[in-house]
């Protein structure tokens, strides 16, 4: 039978037990894994950000200079808007290869030369 | 380093503060998602998916609490959010409720529980049946030591629902390996003496 002793020492079995390590572990380089994880993820977000920068300066000057042309040199946009809808295909064209050299340059190409060198890093 | 700094660091793409904040909090992830998960196939993706988590949230962390139990809480929710996908796909049954501990697991166990070493054995397995929030908030408690405060804040739960899992899982793990002790008709606490 049990008696008050063994109560107190089952209170103590289960303390212990309470402050023993599960069985489940990580790899030894698992800091160093999501760290790499991580990094390529800020890598990536920065790249679109910056992308996203160029995007956006680039279009506010041709906005800024279609405005400038139509209020203060009297241009006619009618002969414009006539001009990119006559030639729709090679203006989206254009623009869409001028967006992926700028997309491939400021961030695919960036990115993977991220990865191959922090994983030449990791490596080593 | 402060917490403080070292979130600042992170913030900044700092890569090495980063892995020092992972290597610094490893342990208590681990523990949070395996305990929950109880899976170590599974373990290790649940707490890399706490990281990144970590990683991708950091600029929303205010210090309010310390930065240890800001990240308890990612890994309790997301080990948890894990779980019931995985009982949603049928792959494990999730047990919201408190779960009796079955009697056939006795058996086999009863007759090995003889020295402290396999009663820790034991109590560990018995641990690991325990209901979800049960194993949790032992853990958060007794192994990773935070107050009832800080578990509130980790887990949501009120702290009355706390007090009392943490009341009833010891009293169900007590009530367990004392009457394995009676059962086996031998002083497995003799050593204690």
């Amino acid at each position: 039978m049990l008696d008050k002793d063994n109560k107190y020492y089952s209170d103590k079995l289960v303390n212990e037990a309470l402050k023993q390590e599960p069985g489940w572990f990580l790899k030894d380089n698992f800091a160093d894994l999501v760290a790499e994880k991580a990094g390529r993820n800020f890598a990536w977000t920065q790249y679109i950000r910056e992308f996203a920068i160029y995007l956006a300066a680039i279009i506010g000057i041709f906005v800024v200079t279609a405005v400038m042309a139509l209020i203060w040199f009297e241009n006619d946009w009618k002969i414009w808007s006539d001009f990119l809808i006559s030639n729709i295909w090679l203006v989206a064209g254009i623009n869409i290869l001028a967006l992926f050299i700028l997309f491939a340059d400021r961030v695919l190409l960036r990115y993977f030369l991220y990865r191959a060198e922090s994983k030449k890093d990791f490596a080593g | 380093m402060e917490d403080s700094e070292l979130v600042h660091q992170v913030i900044g793409g700092n890569n090495n503060a980063f892995r020092f904040l992972v290597s610094k909090h490893q342990r208590l992830v681990l523990h949070v998602v395996g305990r929950i998960v109880q899976q170590q196939d599974q373990v290790e993706d649940v707490c890399q998916d706490v990281f990144i988590k970590v990683f991708k949230t950091l600029k929303n962390f205010r210090g309010d609490s310390k930065l240890s139990t800001w990240i308890a809480s990612i890994a309790y929710n997301t080990a948890i959010t894990h779980i019931r996908k995985q009982k949603r796909r049928n792959e494990l049954s999730y047990n919201e409720q408190p779960l009796l501990l079955a009697d056939e697991q006795d058996s086999g166990l009863n007759q090995k529980v003889l020295e402290i070493e396999e009663a820790h054995r034991y109590l560990l397995k018995l641990i690991e049946t325990l209901p979800v929030h049960y194993r949790t908030v032992l853990t958060l408690y007794h192994l990773e030591e935070f107050s009832y405060k800080e578990i509130v804040e980790i887990t949501g739960m009120p702290e009355g629902t706390i007090k009392s899992y943490l009341n009833r899982a010891r009293t169900l793990l007590k009530g367990k390996i004392e009457k394995v002790a009676r059962l086996e008709q031998t002083n497995i606490f003799a050593d204690y003496a």
